[in-house]
């Protein structure tokens, strides 16, 4: 089942009176369950893509159509509605609320939806246990290594049981093991709960584990290839 | 949560938070204080011209301040004064007999302001008697009648108690009339141009030397049980008095009232200066704070938190921090302020230049509720409308772009 369904996406800014197409012409669908991956290189229109599909940016043409729904067509009132019910984020310099404690970070989000202190509290617990941090949510992220900062970032993405998870550069501010041990627990999660996963990424680490990867460059899709599910490698 | 994260906020930057709340509470203290110093020297003023010169209110036949007739009289003055005396907010009523004359003394001469009062009643009018600083107040130790004088004008003649001093004026049947009197008393107010000009003598004696009959008076001077009932008594003070002007104190000294509202003026110019400090100071607080979490207020934009949230997130925070102040703030000026409601703050070394604007030296202070809740309003609102700037800095940023600000 499609989950995302964009057509002849295009977003043009100027630069120094010189059109620049960061995204031109982008047609492409998301089904449930995917982790894939848009690689390319700087400049390629990742970045500007992954915000269009988050609703963080406007386009200059075209549809994204989540859920039945145009996102280029809602209000920015209702984007941010919508997008607190149906996208999750992890961004790659983890942003937490630094004031708050690992579980506060997973139940803010729910909080925002309205949902009640003992139904979030439950959830939040469960997610930080799901991502190894069962031990450690009563810590504020100072307290807390890089990866397992991220790991409470892809707690708090899944805590308001979005649609899709858009990751942008995840892996780019961790080391190999922080690194191996995040992606397992995304593609368990993926495996598991049939979370879908988009990257944009560099990381040839996330590249190897995803089941689709789709390549940009100078704004447009160069190439969309799928991998086995049960890619190894 | 809101509430929750922008209290953590505060306490993000202790120091930073601390200064804020140390400006505030400075700030707010001055304010206060300086309320509560101004309110009591002009109460002071107040209650020192009400209480030794003026009284609350003032009955005179029409023209008279004008021109100080002496045959502007009240032809009544007695059964007047008896009526007045037994109203209900009135607490003495005193008869006055004016006059200006020429004073004659051993080592000079000048003009004056002579008012002929009955003693014992001017006792629980006015507080002259209070404040001699020499000799009696209009007591009869010689044959010749007393008078009671000011310490400026006993300098500027040089006078002693027991000096003779003669007053020359005109009399009611237009011919001069020459009288020796004893200076009985030298007194000493806060005002020292009125010590200069102003001088008592017995009631019976001016009678008799502007030739008038006993039952009248230039000006009946009355005491009320509260200053701040002079505009509800004047009415009924008036319907007695029908032929003749009662006038309160505000009216008798309009240029009292003049100081009184520019003090107010400044007052309010000072407590301006401090809002607008605190203004900027709040102004550049918030603007940090914002900035610094520039990639934080990206993130909780781009996971759902609507502007109107985030905007009252950055307000709350400047609300909070500034309350915290104006409470410690008002605790502190409340408490310096109550302290000094009944210890005088001394201002002897300045009392020359006080005294030439009939202020007292020792100025006690005096902190109106209201005024302190005005003030509180005043920097909560500042406070919270400093926030609105660095809020609405915060509201424009891009999510996309602020969440990935280095």
């Amino acid at each position: 089942m499609k989950i995302i369904e964009i057509k002849n996406l295009k977003k043009t800014y100027e630069d120094n009176s010189i059109a620049v197409h960061a995204v031109n012409g982008v047609d492409l669908s998301i089904g449930e369950g995917e982790f894939t991956a848009i690689v390319g290189p700087s400049g390629s229109g990742k970045t500007t893509l992954m915000n269009i599909i988050g609703g963080l940016d406007e386009a200059t043409e075209g549809s994204v159509i989540i859920d039945g729904i145009n996102t280029l067509e809602l209000s920015t009132r209702k984007l941010t509605d919508f997008r607190m019910y149906n996208i999750g984020f992890v961004f790659q310099a983890y942003n937490l609320i630094p004031v708050l404690t690992a579980k506060e970070n997973v139940e803010f989000i729910m909080q925002l939806q309205g949902i009640k202190k003992a139904q979030r509290e439950e959830r939040a617990t469960e997610l930080l246990r799901a991502v190894g941090l069962g031990e450690l949510m009563d810590r504020k992220p100072s307290k807390l290594s890089g990866g397992q900062q991220q790991r409470v970032a892809v707690a708090r993405a899944l805590a308001s049981k979005p649609k899709f998870v858009l990751a942008d550069e995840p892996t780019a501010n961790l080391d190999s093991k922080s690194t191996e041990n995040l992606l397992g627990i995304m593609e368990q999660l993926n495996e598991e709960e049939k979370i879908t996963f988009i990257f944009s990424t560099h990381d040839q680490r996330v590249v190897k584990k995803a089941r689709r990867v789709i390549t940009l460059e100078d704004g447009k899709i160069i190439s969309d290839k799928r991998k086995n599910s049960n890619n190894t490698d | 949560m809101v509430w929750s994260i922008a209290w953590r906020n505060i306490w993000r930057n202790k120091l930073r938070s601390i200064i804020m709340i140390a400006a505030i509470t400075i700030g707010l203290f001055a304010g206060v204080f300086v309320m509560a110093f101004m309110q009591g020297l002009i109460e002071a003023r107040i209650e020192s011209a009400t209480r030794t010169e003026l009284a609350h209110l003032q009955i005179h036949v029409p023209e008279f301040l004008a021109n100080n007739d002496i045959d502007l009289s009240i032809s009544n003055s007695r059964e007047l004064t008896e009526k007045i005396g037994t109203l209900d907010s009135v607490a003495a009523v005193s008869r006055r007999l004016i006059a200006e004359p020429f004073i004659m003394a051993a080592h000079g001469t000048g003009g004056g302001k002579l008012i002929g009062v009955e003693p014992e009643r001017e006792k629980r009018v006015t507080d002259i008697w209070e404040h001699i600083i020499e000799g009696t107040y209009l007591e009869h130790e010689s044959r010749m009648p007393p008078v009671v004088i000011g310490e400026q004008l006993a300098k500027r003649l040089r006078l002693k108690t027991g000096t003779r001093i003669n007053m020359q004026m005109i009399d009611s049947n237009g011919n001069i009339s020459l009288k020796g009197y004893r200076v009985s008393g030298i007194y000493r107010t806060n005002n020292s141009s009125y010590d200069e000009s102003t001088m008592f003598v017995n009631f019976t004696d001016l009678q008799a030397q502007l030739g008038l009959n006993d039952n009248t008076a230039h000006e009946i001077a009355i005491r009320l049980e509260y200053s701040d009932q002079a505009d509800a008594v004047k009415p009924a003070i008036q319907d007695l008095a029908t032929n003749y002007n009662v006038q309160t104190w505000k009216e008798l000294s309009p240029e009292m009232s003049m100081l009184t509202n520019s003090m107010d003026q400044y007052m309010y110019i000072f407590i301006l200066i401090i809002l607008l400090a605190l203004c900027f100071g709040i102004i550049n607080t918030m603007l940090m704070a914002v900035m610094e979490r520039t990639k934080e207020i990206g993130m909780l934009m781009a996971v759902g938190m609507n502007k109107r949230r985030i905007f009252s997130m950055i307000i709350l925070e400047s609300a909070v921090l500034t309350i915290m102040g104006g409470i410690l703030g008002i605790a502190v000026g409340t408490g310096v302020t109550k302290f000094f409601e009944t210890h005088p703050i001394n201002l002897s070394m300045f009392s020359e230049g006080l005294e030439g604007y009939g202020f007292a030296s020792q100025v006690y202070t005096s902190l109106r509720t209201e005024a302190l809740l005005i003030i509180t309003l005043l920097v909560i609102i500042t406070g919270v409308l400093s926030a609105v700037y660095p809020a609405r800095k915060a509201l424009k940023l891009n999510p996309a772009e602020a969440t990935r600000t280095e």
